[in-house]
């Protein structure tokens, strides 16, 4: 081997010499491969036999990006949007969605956490960001930046979905996107206080029963959120990642409330204030309340419940180049708000028949959960599905057993079973596995 | 300490007494009790679930200062149903139209009519609200201001704060009352019975006596003393919100498959899944103007749909320049119709605004 390390600077050409005449030495060990496999048969994979273009020049400086960014390779791996989720095709109300055909494990980077605005993303400058807390407190609040970074921290992994997540397949599916039917949520490790730290050195008075949070964005964002959330595991946080949150995200600081609306969790956050009564802001009345079949609408719906979602294979990531009998892993991500995973089933008969996944990885509350199952893979046409359990004791419905109970008109809050069917040249398919009485 | 101590107790003694709280199954001992119908987690000895938290004291910490009254003046400036933060002020409907035609009609259509993609303001009924699309060819529930929102402080608050879009904050009390009322007009929503017409003029004890057809369209009640107490038990049975899944494993039962009709395709950027390099843009930096444009009008000016001229429609850019230049930057500078003043952004100098104009112009050639 020591001529190729000497040579390695030489042409390709010459140490494709180099390997004919190795050959003529080494009969016996070629023969010897054959008995694993029909090497004779198998053409030379170039990329092996060839030296690449990064091994034969030098690399980029090493901090000619200060603030590092994905391989080039990667450019498609992005958040994406549709003309049809924004008003009017207005960018500036519209919410995109994070690929999660391409991640793995359960943190989202920070690049393609989902972002839903409602008046662009808003610039906030760090040095004038203030914080005002008042209402039903002993002692009302201003706090800068710097101070409000003084409270001890925690850091918590914790995933944000929009509740309108899937909102476009209540009367079927739409879209033959993973990232289209379920990429209003991400997850990631978010760092800031408890609200109870904070409230506990301010002194809540007793009467306090709601809490109003303001953003200061063009929207001037704002929801009621129940102190008894507030007191249990709410957070302001002003880390996603390790780092400072994103523009998109609500940097500098945005409000926290593990598993509950994404929209509950007020971004560029200026104000709390504590009271007797709710508020009855704009986005918990015309929006984000979920109308029934009754002509009634259910208000305050702040959890997203108990979820999952087969990530490979979907549309995105096909079943190609399978061969008859070989193992194949199906692999998804569940979660909900209502506490910590439990078990996932996985089913290949559209519903009929489950049997248990894996969970892998860490199995945190209110996160992603990962879970697996390794299948052998027939070449048949299959309906598969994943279906979650959590500690509640909450499991997933499917399409029929949610609809018979909310109607289809209900926006936010869509929980149930997905399927993908796979049909026989491996590609995947969003469909629905449903029962709906039209007259023919 | 005092509080989330007052709250573990609260929670011990909710548990030993209450038959209705359930011990999980799940790794971390939590226990079913939390207001949402989902679990909360023992927060003790420095652990909680799978982290571990920092027990010294935090008590005193004392950060940051009490807000000045200004301060809580300039900030505190919610309205409630109850009236809570209405502001001193009168508007006609009349004046509301005017302002309704020049702000808003170019987003939200004639009367709030809609159809040009952005939130509908006025229309629909209550009954509708009952419409379910559960097979083709049914009609939708219309949610608008008037037939779904519970409460009209909602809308004045929402309309101060948050409209017009491209400048909010920009209305004063006196064109708030305008605006709301020409929006309860347009909704047909009447005051002690009296219908709104051109000369009506609301102000605050009147807007305190509006009542919305779809006040009582929402559950649970959370108004009053018992209000927190209804979302728990609302969110206690499960039935309530569809949370009705069951873990059966075998023979479960088939059911039809429905397959996508029409494939929504249109994403940005358009799938793909290649890694391949990047195809090299077009180099060269955005001039400043265009940079102000992209901040400040192309909310407006990418299409036609809010009336404006789009930029690039070369047809529409030469009517406009038919008035010649000096016209058109003194129309930009001081707004026409739909269009604001200098497109809301104040902050703009006026040559700032000329050289975005000559931009759009170019950018239509
Ligand atoms: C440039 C377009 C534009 C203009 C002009 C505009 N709006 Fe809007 N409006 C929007 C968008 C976009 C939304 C939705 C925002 C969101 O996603 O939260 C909206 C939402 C609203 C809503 C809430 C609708 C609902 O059903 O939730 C009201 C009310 C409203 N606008 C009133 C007004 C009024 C009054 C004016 C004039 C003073 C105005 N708007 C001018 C774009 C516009
Ligand atoms: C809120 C929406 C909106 C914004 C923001 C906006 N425009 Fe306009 N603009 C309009 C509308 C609507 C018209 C058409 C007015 C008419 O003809 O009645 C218009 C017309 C114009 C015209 C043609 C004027 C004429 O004389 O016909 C120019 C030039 C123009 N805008 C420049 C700008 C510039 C520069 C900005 C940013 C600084 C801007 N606009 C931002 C809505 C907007």
């Amino acid at each position: 081997m020591s001529n190729i390390s000497e040579n390695n600077l030489e042409s390709t050409s010459s140490r494709r010499d180099f390997f004919k005449k190795t050959a003529a030495y080494s009969v016996s060990a070629i023969a010897a491969a054959a008995v694993l496999a029909p090497a004779k048969l198998l053409a030379d994979d170039e990329n092996i036999i060839h030296h690449t273009k990064w091994g034969t020049t030098l690399g980029d400086e090493l901090n000619k990006n200060p603030y590092g960014l994905p391989s080039k390779y990667e450019h498609n791996i992005v958040r994406r949007t549709s003309s049809l989720m924004s008003s009017a095709g207005d960018m500036h109300a519209a919410v995109s969605m994070t690929p999660l055909h391409e991640l793995s494990g359960i943190i989202t980077p920070n690049g393609l956490h989902f972002t839903r605005t409602h008046n662009g993303v808003a610039h906030v400058d760090p040095n004038k960001f203030r914080l005002m807390i008042h209402g039903l407190v002993e002692k009302p609040i201003v706090l800068t930046l710097d101070q409000l970074k003084q409270y001890p921290s925690e850091s918590r992994t914790l995933f944000l979905e929009c509740p309108a997540n899937g909102a476009a397949e209540w009367k079927g599916p739409q879209f033959n996107s993973l990232q289209f039917v379920k990429g209003m949520m991400s997850n990631a490790e978010w760092t800031g206080v408890r609200l109870s730290v904070i409230l506990d050195d301010l002194g809540l008075k007793p009467t306090a029963k709601w809490m109003l949070a303001e953003g200061s964005d063009g929207s001037e964002m704002s929801r009621t959120i129940p102190v008894e959330k507030v007191l249990d595991d709410a957070m302001i946080v002003w880390a996603q990642n390790g780092e400072a949150l994103r523009p998109e995200q609500g940097y500098p600081v945005r409000l926290m409330l593990p598993g509950w609306e994404a929209n509950l969790c007020i971004k560029y956050l200026k104000r709390l204030e504590f009271g007797k009564e709710p508020w009855y802001c704009k986005e918990e009345t015309s929006k984000y309340t979920v109308l029934t079949k009754s002509g009634k609408a259910i208000q305050h719906f702040y959890p997203l419940e108990v979820n999952s979602i087969i990530t490979s294979p979907c549309p995105e990531k096909p079943w190609k180049n399978l061969k008859k009998g070989q193992m194949i892993e199906i692999e998804g991500i569940a979660w909900s708000g209502h506490g910590t995973i439990t078990n996932v089933d996985i089913s290949l008969d559209g519903g009929d028949n489950y049997v248990e996944a894996q969970l892998k990885g860490l199995v945190l509350p209110k996160s992603w959960t990962r879970f697996s199952y390794m299948h052998k893979y027939d070449g048949k046409p299959m309906l598969i599905q994943s279906r979650s359990i959590d500690d509640s004791g909450n499991v997933q419905p499917s399409v029929s057993q949610e609809k018979d109970i909310i109607g289809v008109e209900g926006v936010y809050h869509r929980n149930s079973i997905v399927t993908w069917e796979i049909r026989k040249d491996g590609s995947v398919h969003n469909v629905q596995v449903r029962t709906d009485n039209c007259p023919a | 300490m005092k509080l989330t101590s007052k709250l573990i107790v609260a929670t011990a003694a909710l548990a030993l007494t209450s038959t209705l709280a359930f011990a999980g199954s799940g790794p971390y001992n939590g226990t079913k009790d939390a207001l949402d119908g989902g679990m909360t987690y023992p927060r003790a000895n420095g652990v909680e679930t799978a982290y571990s938290y920092n027990t010294q004291a935090m008590k005193k910490l004392n950060y940051g200062r009490v807000p000045t009254a200004n301060e809580l003046k300039a900030w505190d400036m919610d309205m409630m149903p109850d009236g809570t933060g209405y502001p001193e002020g009168s508007g006609s409907v009349e004046e509301g139209d005017e302002l309704y035609e020049a702000q808003c009609a170019s987003c939200h259509g004639e009367f709030g009519a809609g159809g040009k993609g952005y939130p509908t303001l006025a229309g629909g009924s209550v009954e509708s609200l009952k419409n379910q699309r559960t097979c083709p060819g049914k009609d939708a529930p219309t949610r608008t201001f008037g037939s779904y929102w519970p409460q009209v402080s909602t809308l004045m608050w929402y309309i101060r704060d948050a409209m017009p879009y491209a400048h909010p904050k920009s209305f004063t009390n006196d064109e708030l009352y305008a605006m709301t009322a020409y929006l309860l007009a347009a909704n047909e929503i009447t005051i002690d019975g009296e219908e709104l017409d051109d000369e009506y003029v609301l102000n605050k004890e009147k807007l305190m006596k509006v009542k919305m057809p779809n006040r009582d369209g929402f559950y649970p009640n959370i108004d009053g003393p018992d209000g927190v107490e209804n979302v728990r038990k609302f969110f206690a049975n499960p039935k309530n919100y569809g949370a009705v899944g069951t873990r059966c494993m075998k023979d479960c039962g088939k059911e039809k498959i429905m397959r996508i009709g029409m494939e929504i395709t249109n994403v940005v950027p358009p799938y793909s899944t290649v890694r391949d390099l990047p195809v090299e843009k077009e180099t060269g930096s955005k001039s400043a103007a265009e940079k102000m444009y992209d901040a400040s009008c192309v909310v407006c000016h990418k299409t036609d749909a809010m009336g404006a001229p789009a930029v690039g429609d070369h047809d529409a850019w030469a009517t406009v320049m038919e008035q010649g230049i000096d016209k058109v930057n003194h129309n930009s500078i001081n707004g026409l119709g739909g269009m604001p003043p200098k497109g809301g952004a104040m902050d703009l100098t006026d040559e700032q605004v000329k050289d975005i104009v000559k931009f759009m112009v170019e950018s239509s050639k």
